[in-house]
């Protein structure tokens, strides 16, 4: 009972600071809602006995989110919202598509049968233990081509981002 | 049961949030932030299956750690790519972004 | 129980901070600095004009709570824990990693050019040190094969840290005199430089909030020095607390003291020793505790 009323608040706090992200139109407000955001899906990991990921994820968007800020306030002509201009188009299109793919995937849950729940997870020191060992095991090879591709990624915006020569 | 449709209808919400806002925003920075909460939504409902469909495969929680490897990956090619298409037009607006089309 | 003692200790450590704080900085010992500082507490609160009063309202508060969330996984014996998670190292880590939010909040709410200067170049200094404080931990997480705070303390029976991988203690107190913005790294608050920084639009009540807020953060800071390299508790004849009351001023004395003698590094400065040395150090730190941790 207390994991269903914790993950309805969560997930509460999730949606509302989504939806602000795209409500606000200062941009760093518009960051950090994205950051809270986030963080209550950490929240609900934690809430869904996910220590490590719940964990892990809450750190990582401090600094990304943050970094997300600094690139709106260099890229935007109006980062502080102050001369409220509309930065937006296609509105109705844009709203019915998320509303429709809200509603097909809202109805795939409700319609269909997921049979028997698991009650009973193992202690967070056996969930790291065990995650580490899939790791290092079986997943090594996914582990590697995500390292990997985090390191072409790195290069390819370097050299993308660097300044053209005369 | 019940907390996994609970997570499951979040889930939902949250990518069509996002869906909304990488299609309506012209900016390219504010697109990239729809994308990451459709990121966000997914990772949440794989956390939701791994904990009450198959516990026992931790291969849920390494599709999770993929799925932040993509966020971090996208953010920084993004960010490359803002950061060039700042240097040569000065602005990041999508809407003036046509130079691809045939 | 556990949590009145961490209270204790915590409500000690901030106060014996201040006064040595105060005492490095204007060479004069004296035993009321923290009280009369708060003499703030009774000052009028100018809140500036235009300022995002979201951000300008719970910055101060993000920054006094985030450390109180990061000293709850650090043992101070071995009985008093607030929560000894299985994640506890990592949660220090995330719990950290919102100093920098608040800074930026700070400094971004607070509608001043030195205070948006001040959280922007915190973000700066935390894309040096960050890598610095991760990569250190992961390399005692690696010899306690646990990423439990408690277990840590117990790897270090034998030998502490400190000596088994000093590498990583070089890099890990600099980057949290970085993550604390504590001289000669305070770029976000530089005093003589930036008037105050982040902080310098707050005034009264906030104001005390905010520098509380950086105590108990140095507090933190220090225990997570003790806990991670020094032994913690471990130690002969004395009890435990004793042990870990030394060995976090000893800490505290050691960051203020390179703030008293070192000069204050420029932004890019910080960049270049975190990136060109701090970096390779530290993965040479994780490639020597994995050669010792298989060859012994």
């Amino acid at each position: 009972m207390g994991q269903l009323i914790a993950i309805t608040v969560f997930g509460l706090i999730a949606l509302g600071f989504g939806a602000t992200v795209f409500r606000t139109s200062s941009m760093v407000r518009s960051a950090l809602a994205l950051l809270g955001s986030m963080v209550a899906i950490g929240l609900m990991f934690l809430t869904l006995e996910a220590e490590f990921l719940g964990v892990l994820q809450i750190m990582m968007m401090a600094g990304e989110m943050t970094i997300m800020a600094i690139f709106m306030v260099m890229y935007m002509m109006d980062p502080g919202g102050l001369g409220q201009m509309d930065m937006s188009h296609q509105k109705r299109f844009s709203k019915a598509a998320g509303v429709v793919a809200f509603l097909a995937a809202a109805a795939m849950i409700l319609l269909v049968d997921w049979g028997d729940t698991v009650d009973e997870v193992p202690a967070p020191d056996v969930q790291v233990h065990n995650l580490g060992l899939e790791l290092m095991g079986r997943s090594l090879l996914i582990f590697e081509a995500a390292g990997t591709s985090i390191l072409v990624a790195m290069i390819a915006a370097t050299a993308v981002a660097i300044a053209r020569r005369e | 049961m019940t907390v996994l449709i609970v997570a499951l209808i979040v889930g939902a919400g949250l990518f069509g949030i996002g869906l909304y806002g990488a299609l309506s925003q012209t900016n390219m920075v504010m697109i990239m932030m729809g994308v990451e909460l459709m990121l966000g939504a997914s990772m949440l409902n794989l956390v939701a299956y791994w904990r009450y469909l198959h516990p026992e495969a931790y291969d849920g929680q390494v599709f999770v750690l993929v799925v932040m490897t993509v966020m971090a990956v996208e953010a920084a090619v993004g960010f490359g790519i803002a950061t060039g298409r700042f240097r040569d037009k000065g602005s990041v607006e999508m809407e003036e972004a046509v130079d691809l089309k045939g | 129980m556990s949590v009145l003692w961490s209270a204790i200790f915590l409500m000690g450590g901030a106060y014996v901070i201040a006064v040595l704080e105060s005492w490095f900085m204007t060479s004069r010992f004296r035993w009321l600095a923290p009280v009369a500082g708060l003499g703030e507490l009774a000052k009028e609160p100018v809140i500036p004009r235009l300022s995002d009063r979201v951000f300008y309202e719970s910055a101060p508060l993000i920054l006094l709570t985030v450390p109180l969330l990061g000293f709850a996984v650090l043992p101070l014996t071995p009985g008093v824990i607030v929560t000894d998670l299985a994640t506890g190292a990592l949660f220090l880590n995330a719990a950290l990693a919102y100093v920098l939010v608040a800074l930026v909040m700070a400094g971004w709410g607070s509608h001043g050019a030195y205070a948006m200067v001040a959280g922007w170049r915190f973000l700066g200094q935390f894309v040096g040190y960050g890598m610095l404080v991760v990569m250190p931990i992961a390399a005692v997480a690696m010899r306690a094969q646990s990423l439990s705070t408690t277990e840590i303390v117990r790897s270090q029976e034998a030998l502490w840290n400190a000596v088994f991988q000093p590498m990583g203690l070089l890099v890990f107190l600099p980057a949290t005199m970085a993550l604390g913005f504590m001289p000669p790294i305070d770029l976000p608050v530089a005093p003589g430089e930036l008037a105050g920084g982040v902080s310098g639009e707050y005034t009264g009540p906030r104001l005390t909030i905010f520098r509380l807020g950086r105590l108990v953060l140095v507090v933190t800071l220090a225990t997570a020095v003790t806990v991670f390299f020094l032994g913690g508790w471990l130690g002969p004849v004395l009890p435990a607390i004793a042990w870990t009351s030394i060995k976090v001023t000893g800490v505290v004395a050691l960051m203020l003291a390179a703030g008293r003698y070192v000069p204050r590094l420029r932004e890019e400065q910080v960049l270049m020793w975190s990136w060109k040395f701090g970096i390779p150090v530290a993965l040479a730190n994780i490639f020597w505790v994995g050669v010792i941790l298989l060859a012994v």
